[in-house]
């Protein structure tokens, strides 16, 4: 430090309440459902403004620039490029799976295995356009380019990964991460991933220890000898817990093993407010989901019951229920699905995506901010295809 | 309520003092937020915003707030011109001002692009139809010729489990192959009686399928389908072998692998452009397309002369093609399925003219099932 005395740390605040965003994911959703779907890159980006503008680092909102018009057009220009790969070469797969093995399902194994790298690509494009269309303090992120880099590598990954049964799990995040943050920029700065594989190790354990006792409990069952059935009770839920316990402490480490220049990140996310956020978040979700439901179900149980106690007929009148005619009926089932879908997409929001960011950035603090002001702003990033190649192979993701 | 609000609620005016925010500017270069003083400048309607680099001037007409933000406390401002530089009004008189003179401040500001959209969209449709109608056809014409016949039949067999899926309305089963003994006995001694002089790449695999569908179709690697609706509707076991001989056609031309390879290139596509919710009916619209398959007049034509030889070498009337389609026509107006196709055929009296041409004057036909065995055949899904 030259004389400047040390800071604390730039504190990360959040500025988002439920009912705000309730009404926003509400809304997109509804116009979603009744555009067939296309609403949804304007339901994306009005969502992710949305969540942007809350996450605060210093007070100083994060601004999210994309446009719903570049991802439709991001999503026609992927059609053009995957409409010849499923056509074309799914038809030569198909044909050569023929020729040479007599079945088709040759083709389809080669054809879903070819789709993998692709998928590894879009996730890294569509990184690479949220990160471009993001600013902070008026400065852009960015990401290099690299995604067949990203995509080999994850391949080579995932192989180490499925060849040591799952134990070497760490080691693939943290260089497929240390890959995508070398690479990432803010304006004029590039972060770097410090740290070893071999961190992340200690936070892995639950899952060995969790995912070896379900898979004894589901071995002792397989060969029909389920002698510890409590096992198997026991052990799920502590393999949920430690992949929750896993991914919440890799965030952790990961973060605080990042560094821009002179500038560090400290976070401190607690295990036990996200495996909370899961359990009530979903349980909330869930519950409220099944609301439109209940009408619907308990009418079907009436009428169940009055046939088999003969009180109602159906024969007599085969167009209509109760004197309701049975389009109508049709349609109110039609509604609650929709009601249901909907519902699950706009209340995950307020139950689990938005609580969980809101601990994750408030658990977030930046160290040396005063280098910040030696940053300066990068060219645009001018991506055309936005995340098209996501949108098409239909990565979704959170939000 | 301070003197700057009252002023709000009379709209702008030209005061003679000048009206004064507060605000952090970002000048969209450097990450270093700038607290910055703004001047109203109602006289020629733009904010003065005082930065580190001098003072610049945002028109009213052209200021805009960002939008979806998460909370009302900070109003942030842009320039429509400008994509980078940001002032940031957290005082809620500041936020009154602004909003009394800014009119256009929830307008989206503008984007570009919006006309390679146009041409990215049209070109999303072409590739598409091209893909589908001209290159997949174009290839699976060509690759269908070189496909061992092993594979013909691998595929035969995935299409005809499908086929049988995607009529089924009410199980998971597919609907029922008819297999009586006796009626199997006499649909096997239809084929033997014209097959006998031929020479073909593979087997005959011939079903009948358990639907009141009037119709036959062939499938690749041999197969040759019946629905049970086509048995009931024909009056002589003449008019199923006549039907029986142009399928056999169309299995020796090996139009059914063609249409097959096309469907395997063109469901997937379809699948991309419509999503998942769409699954479920491009399977059943290709099974359709299979059955009610569109060959080219060409195919159709080869067929019918293929089926006349055969018949006459079987000792067999051509002609009986021609009586069951005009019985048809005549009897029916509900028909579906075959007879819709032939009907939508602009050369189905042409069809009906060349089945009677290829019928020699006093030819002598023998008969192909005795009157027990055509009973059996009828009833062979009883």
């Amino acid at each position: 430090m030259t004389g400047t005395a040390p800071s604390d740390g730039l504190k990360t605040e959040f500025a988002g309440q439920r009912p705000r965003l309730f009404k926003l994911a509400l809304v997109a959703s509804f116009w979603t459902v009744l555009s067939l779907g296309f609403y949804r890159f304007w339901m994306k980006t009005r969502l992710r403004r949305w969540y942007w503008s809350a996450i605060r680092p210093g007070g100083l909102p994060l601004e999210y620039v994309g446009d719903p018009f570049e991802k439709l057009l991001g999503f026609f220009m992927a059609v053009v490029i995957m409409a010849f790969y499923i056509g074309i070469v799914n038809l030569i797969l198909m044909f050569a799976s023929l020729s040479l093995f007599a079945t088709n399902f040759t083709a389809y194994a080669a054809s879903l295995i070819g789709v993998i790298p692709i998928w590894f690509f879009a996730r890294y494009r569509a990184r690479r356009y949220v990160l471009a269309r993001t600013r902070w303090r008026g400065v852009r992120f960015g990401l290099e380019p690299g995604a067949w880099g990203y995509a080999g590598r994850a391949l080579w990954h995932w192989l180490i990964t499925i060849l040591s049964a799952g134990l070497l799990w760490p080691r693939k995040t943290f260089f497929l991460e240390k890959y995508r943050t070398d690479r990432t920029v803010f304006g004029s700065i590039t972060l770097h991933q410090g740290g070893e594989w071999t961190m992340l190790m200690p936070a892995f354990v639950h899952v060995i220890v969790a995912g070896c006792a379900t898979a004894v409990a589901g071995g002792a069952v397989a060969i029909g000898n389920p002698t510890v059935p409590w096992v198997g009770i026991v052990a799920v839920p502590y393999l949920i817990y430690g992949i929750i316990h896993y991914t919440v402490e890799a965030k952790r480490i990961l973060a605080n093993h990042k560094t821009a220049g002179d500038i560090s990140l400290t976070a401190v996310p607690r295990i036990g407010t996200i495996t909370r956020i899961y359990i009530f978040g979903y349980l909330a979700t869930v519950l409220i989901c099944l609301l439109p439901v209940i009408p619907i179900t308990v009418l079907l149980g009436v009428i169940e019951m009055q046939k088999s106690s003969g009180l109602y007929d159906p024969t007599i009148d085969t167009t209509s229920i109760y004197g309701i005619p049975t389009t109508v009926w049709t349609a109110l089932g039609i509604f609650a699905y929709f009601a249901v879908l909907l519902l699950w997409s706009v209340l995950r929001h307020c139950f689990v995506t938005m609580p969980l960011w809101r601990h994750y950035a408030q658990t977030l603090s930046i160290e040396n901010p005063e280098a910040l002001v030696t940053v300066s702003q990068k060219q645009r990033d001018d991506f055309r295809e936005a995340e098209g190649f996501a949108e098409a192979l239909d990565l979704w993701g959170a939000i | 309520m301070t003197e700057r609000t009252i002023i709000t609620v009379d709209g702008p005016r030209t005061a003679d003092h000048t009206l004064e925010g507060q605000g952090l500017f970002l000048d969209g270069d450097r990450a270093a937020p700038h607290p910055a003083r703004f001047t109203y400048t109602d006289a020629d309607q733009s904010l003065t915003i005082a930065t580190p680099d001098g003072p610049i001037q945002w028109p009213y007409a052209d200021i805009r707030a960002l939008r979806d933000q998460s909370t009302d406390e900070t109003l942030i401002l842009r320039l429509n011109t400008d994509p980078t530089a940001r002032l940031l009004v957290t005082n809620s008189d500041d936020q009154h001002l602004t909003r009394a003179r800014a009119k256009q401040i929830h307008r989206a500001p503008k984007t570009a692009h919006r006309g390679r959209l146009m041409a990215w969209a049209l070109a999303a449709v072409a590739s598409v139809a091209l893909i589908i109608f001209v290159l997949v056809p174009l290839m699976a014409d060509q690759l269908a010729e070189y496909l061992p016949p092993a594979g013909e039949k691998a595929l035969g067999d995935a299409t005809f489990d499908q086929i049988r899926n995607a009529l089924d309305d009410t199980g998971f089963t597919g609907i029922a192959i008819c297999d009586a003994p006796e009626g199997r006995a006499a649909l096997a001694k239809i084929e033997t009686r014209l097959t006998d002089e031929l020479v073909l790449d593979t087997p005959l695999t011939v079903h009948v399928l358990d639907h009141p569908m009037v119709n036959a179709f062939a499938l690749p690697g041999g197969y040759v389908v019946f629905f049970r609706g086509l048995l009931d509707e024909a009056a002589r076991p003449e008019e199923v072998a006549a039907v029986f001989a142009h399928e056999i056609g169309h299995v020796a031309a090996r139009d059914p692998t063609r249409i097959a390879l096309r469907s395997a290139g063109s469901i997937g596509v379809l699948g991309l452009l419509l999503g998942d919710f769409a699954g479920g009916a491009v399977v059943l619209f290709l099974a359709e397309r299979i059955i009610q398959a569109d060959y080219t007049q060409d195919a159709e034509a080869a067929a019918d002369t293929f089926a006349h030889r055969v018949l006459l070498d079987a000792d067999l009337p051509p002609s009986a093609i021609g009586t069951f389609f005009e019985r048809l026509a005549e009897g029916r107006d509900d028909g579906i399925g075959l007879i819709d196709h032939f009907m939508s055929h602009p050369a189905l009296g042409d069809r009906i003219a060349a089945a009677r041409a290829a019928e020699p004057p006093n030819a002598e036909f023998r008969p192909i099932l005795t009157e027990t065995e055509w009973r059996a055949l009828q009833a062979i899904c009883d």
